[in-house]
């Protein structure tokens, strides 16, 4: 399987796949909850839950992403979740995506493209 | 309508969407995908009611079209649908690690099985199938005189007369004569080159038209460079002009020397032009270098045979037309040139007239390469089936702890496959070594020798013979995993332990011992044949003789005299080097079918009959010099031979064993006339036959006349040496250069070489057939082996609780065997008919013995029950070890 892949082999992430790791950084989500975090950061068109699955998938197939104890949500009743973590691995891919953005954005600002501080 | 409702509908919408996801991403992520969207769904219906749902219904279609059908595609996980084949291949070699025997059963097996059918079919393929490289070889032939009732000679060469007969007949499109001379030597051309005999074949000037090739060099010759006064020009074969101009173009257009005589090059011929004049009693000879004829054929004596017809037939004719032709041309020339004593001409393929002599040898061995290679399959099979057998269990239990069906019948199908590609890569190793092996083996005259190669397309197509065979060996196996109802399966390895198919194996095992006894019983007669023939007396002693050619040209020394002079010379030359004890030279050397024919007669002699046919015998002409016989060991039987000196006024004759018992059945030849055209000689002595075409059988009878009496320039020498006569090759040369350093001198081998080459073709068959043979013997072997060893394996309760009661291990001993013993006498029986079937098919090639010899066929037998008698016996011999005692309590 993938264990052995070196980190920046997976970079650049696919859009879907740093908002589920974005999610997942922050503590264990259920698929809907990915979906909810990614609207709530302001993204026009959130990943469909088709693309998400998908991506959820393929990324616990890579070690990024585990999955986590099925649980109750508290906002579903007695509904009860598959819920997703983030491994250590999926964080340090995460933090080489989010340093790769971070240069990105600052060679825009260099190059004119963004004015100082607007992230 | 409620909340409820709605999302139960959505529900039914969604499960139906997920069917466009491929069923393993179904397996895993439906349930997460369901509560996502339901979720969403219930989100979307509180916020904006069935028509925001709708959006989400909308957008869910368009979402699991294209993730169901990009998940189809290009798959998250891409083993877990096709396979793990990154990981099967590893698992494979660990498992064909654990079974070493296997493996090197099955490769070999396969190797030597894809090997020799691949050589086998290179040569036949070659030799026999292959067309001609020559435009429409199909409509080639070659044009024989059958003298019929004038005399004893039913393939003869044709007069000039004949083939300019031929121009006008029906059907042929083309006709040329050809005449071959090997005794020609070579000089000039280049500068350094030592003389060189070279072969030359004379010719029509229209023969590479009627062959349809072209020299690869220059030209051909036109329509005119042929007759009295036509312009010298030559033009060479590849193998010349490579090996003695180093291929350089530029020799187009120089002059080289034949006899001393100039021709220009004009031309040189493509690496695979090859052409072999057919002869009437000897072997298809090739040439170096291709000149016309300084004659005109219309001109020659009718009488005379002296020329190969060779015909283009127009396309579309069939062979009958062709024969119907030629014989009419026949007729006329037997009305107008015999006086209709009844010659008549004929027709054959030129394909079939020159593989006619070795196909017999060829079809034999193709056969026999044939059988072994089923020997090998039914080997193979059993392999599979033992291997089957002992994974059944694995299998059993693989599926009992939940694998997948197709994960088994994978891995099983990658495991043959990859035995099978093994196997052939190395029948394709070992058909390009047998083949060049085969090549260096076989006789110098195999028609299209040189052509026998393994090209890239036979070993590819062995290696993947071999994969697929391998895939197919592995579907035994696999079918049999799954197949198998798991629970019968089970069941089935509980109560036997693994190890079925007894009666297969044993109908196997029964099917090698019978083709075995078949190979073998063609090995033998083989064999003996071969053994019979270096056996035969050649009338001849080959042991420490050194023999060498050297052509005389006729520009150099033109009359008699300078040629008898030069053969003095020779003669006391050779004489006069260290260890040779006596010397001697003849116009054709035993086994070198190099003599004229004639016809000769012996009046008054008490063995005539009145009859022509009879009292006219065809004889084999040799000229030669005194101290011939001493030197080549053939014994004078009576009376004297030739003597330095000639007795004057006589001119002496020594006629062979045959003619002698033929003539003077009762009294003494010596002192009586034999007649030979218009010349009596008085014959002083009788001689062994000594074989002058091959070292088993008798020929023509034989006459031997004096090279003083008959000139003959180009002589063949014979140096009896007291110690090896190769040593002293170098000196003979030096001593002929220092005598004149224009001449050539060829063909330097020693008499047992020349026996040797002369049975090459008997020993490539002996070599391969016993190849053949020992093998099937060995696989026969291996497969009683391994029934037995199965059944002491399998018998092992019963044996032990035989002894537990009693039995003796003597007699259980013979009790495993005798089960063995029985499938070696089934396949004996089976096999016997096919014996004689061999022994008909292979009755052609055998020399001084019967097919059906009963000692060799006896000893056969004898032999391979011996040898299975061992393969029982050695693995029986575990009976002695069993210790009931210990084996009773493990139960």
């Amino acid at each position: 399987m993938d264990n052995e892949r070196p980190i920046k082999r997976f970079l650049p992430l696919r859009p879907v796949e740093f908002h589920i790791l974005l999610s997942l950084a922050a503590g264990e989500r259920h698929g809907y909850g990915i979906i909810q975090d990614a609207e709530a950061r302001g993204q026009a068109m959130a990943p469909d839950v088709g693309t998400l699955y998908r991506a959820l998938r393929r990324m616990q197939e890579q070690g990024l992403i585990a999955a986590a104890e099925r649980r109750q949500a508290p906002d579903a009743g007695d509904e009860r979740r598959n819920y997703y973590r983030i491994t250590p691995r999926g964080r340090r891919v995460a933090q080489a995506e989010a340093r790769r953005l971070e240069a990105l954005t600052r060679a825009a600002q260099l190059g004119g493209l963004l004015e100082e501080g607007a992230i | 309508m409620s909340e409820e409702r709605w999302l139960r509908r959505s529900e039914r919408w969604l499960r139906l969407l997920l069917r466009l996801y491929p069923e393993d991403f179904r397996e895993e992520m439906a349930e997460g995908l369901l509560e996502a969207y339901r979720d969403r769904c219930r989100a979307a219906f509180r916020r904006g009611g069935v028509l925001s749902l709708g959006g989400i219904w909308l957008r869910s279609l368009v979402d699991s079209l294209r993730n169901g059908v990009g998940e189809r595609v290009r798959p998250g996980i891409t083993w877990r649908r096709v396979g793990n084949w990154g990981r099967d291949p590893e698992l494979v070699v660990r498992r064909l690690r654990r079974a070493p025997m296997f493996v090197a059963a099955m490769v070999g097996t396969l190797t030597v099985g894809l090997g020799a059918f691949a050589v086998v079919y290179t040569v036949v393929d070659k030799v026999l199938i292959e067309p001609l490289p020559y435009d429409e070889p199909e409509n080639l032939y070659f044009v024989w005189r059958d003298y019929g009732p004038i005399f004893d000679l039913n393939r003869g060469w044709l007069g000039g007369t004949d083939v300019v007969a031929l121009e006008d007949a029906g059907v042929i499109q083309e006709v040329a004569g050809v005449e071959r001379d090997d005794g020609v030597t070579l000089t000039g051309g280049t500068t350094d080159g030592e003389p060189q005999e070279v072969a030359v074949m004379t010719t029509s000037p229209n023969l590479f038209e009627l062959l349809g090739v072209q020299p690869e060099l220059g030209r051909g010759f036109t329509p005119s460079e042929v007759g009295p006064g036509r312009p010298a020009v030559a033009v060479l074969t590849y193998g010349l002009w490579s090996q003695r101009f180093g291929a350089d173009p530029s020799i187009v257009g120089q002059e080289i020397r034949l006899d001393g005589e100039p021709y220009k090059v004009i031309g040189v011929m493509a690496r695979d032009f090859s052409f072999v004049q057919h002869a009437s009693l000897e072997l298809p000879q090739s040439a170096d270098l291709y000149t016309t004829f300084d004659l005109n054929l219309a001109e020659t004596n009718p009488g005379a045979g002296s020329y190969a017809g060779l015909l283009r037939a127009r396309p579309g004719s069939s062979p009958e037309a062709v024969e119907a032709a030629v014989a009419t041309v026949g007729r006329m020339v037997d009305e107008r040139d015999f006086e209709s004593r009844g010659l008549r001409l004929y027709p054959v393929a030129m394909e079939a007239d020159l593989v006619s002599r070795v196909r017999p040898a060829i079809v034999m061995l193709g056969l026999a390469g044939l059988l072994l290679v089923v020997v090998l399959m039914v080997n193979l099979a059993t392999l599979l089936l033992v291997r089957a057998a002992q994974r059944e269990r694995e299998f059993a239990i693989s599926r009992a702890l939940g694998a997948d069906r197709l994960a088994l019948v994978r891995a099983t199908l990658l495991e043959g496959g990859v035995l099978g590609a093994l196997g052939g890569v190395g029948g394709a190793l070992v058909a390009v070594w047998g083949t060049r092996a085969l090549v260096a083996l076989a006789p110098l005259d195999l028609p299209r020798r040189d052509s026998i190669a393994v090209d890239w397309g036979v070993a590819g197509t062995v290696i993947g013979v071999g994969a697929l065979l391998g895939l197919l060996a592995g579907a035994v196996p696999a079918a049999w995993a799954t197949r198998t109802r798991l629970a019968t399966l089970l069941a089935a390895t509980a109560v036997r332990g693994g190890g079925g198919h007894g009666r297969m194996r044993r109908a196997m095992v029964v099917v090698q011992v019978a083709l075995s006894l078949v190979l073998l019983s063609a090995g033998g007669l083989v064999l003996r044949s071969f053994e019979q023939m270096l056996r035969a007396n050649p009338g001849f002693d080959p042991s420490r003789v050194l023999t060498l050619r050297v052509p005389v040209p006729q520009a150099r020394y033109p009359d008699t005299a300078a040629v008898r002079s030069l053969h003095e010379r020779i003669h006391a030359g050779l004489s006069t080097l260290p260890g040779v004890r006596s010397v001697g030279a003849a116009g054709a050397l035993p086994l070198s079918a190099d003599a004229s024919q004639t016809t000769v007669g012996f009046p008054g002699a008490p063995g005539n009959t009145g009859e022509t046919e009879h009292d006219r015998p065809l004889v084999d002409r040799v000229r030669t010099r005194p101290g011939y016989f001493e030197a080549l060991g053939i014994p004078v039987l009576a009376g004297r031979a030739f003597e330095e000196t000639p007795t004057e006024g006589v001119r002496e004759a020594l006629i062979d064993r045959t003619l002698a018992a033929e003539f003077f059945p009762t009294g003494s030849p010596i002192g009586a006339t034999l007649m030979f055209f218009d010349d009596s000689l008085r014959v002083i002595g009788v001689v062994e036959h000594a074989r002058l075409y091959n070292v088993y059988r008798d020929d023509r009878p034989q006459v031997y006349l004096r090279t003083a009496d008959f000139l003959r320039p180009t002589l063949s020498w014979a140096l009896r040496t007291n110690g090896s006569p190769l040593s002293l090759a170098a000196e003979a040369q030096a001593t002929i250069w220092e005598i004149d350093p224009e001449l050539a001198v060829a063909d330097i081998r020693s008499m047992d070489q020349v026996v040797s080459d002369s049975v090459r073709q008997q020993r490539v068959s002996a070599v391969l057939i016993s190849g053949f043979s020992l093998g099937a013997l060995l696989l026969a072997a291996m497969g009683l082996f391994g029934v037995v060893s199965g059944s002491v394996t399998r018998r092992s309760h019963e044996v032990a609780v035989r002894l537990a009661l009693g039995a003796a291990h003597g007699r259980v001993l013979r009790l495993v065997v005798r089960e063995g013993m029985v499938l070696v006498f089934l396949g004996l029986l089976i096999g016997a008919p096919g014996v004689l079937l061999a022994a008909r098919i292979i009755g052609g090639v055998l020399v001084g013995i019967s097919p059906f010899d009963p000692p060799t066929l006896g000893a056969v037998a004898i032999g391979l029950a011996l040898v299975a008698l061992a393969a029982c016996y050695i693995p029986a011999r575990r009976v002695a070890g069993i210790e009931p005692a210990r084996l009773l309590r493990q139960d």
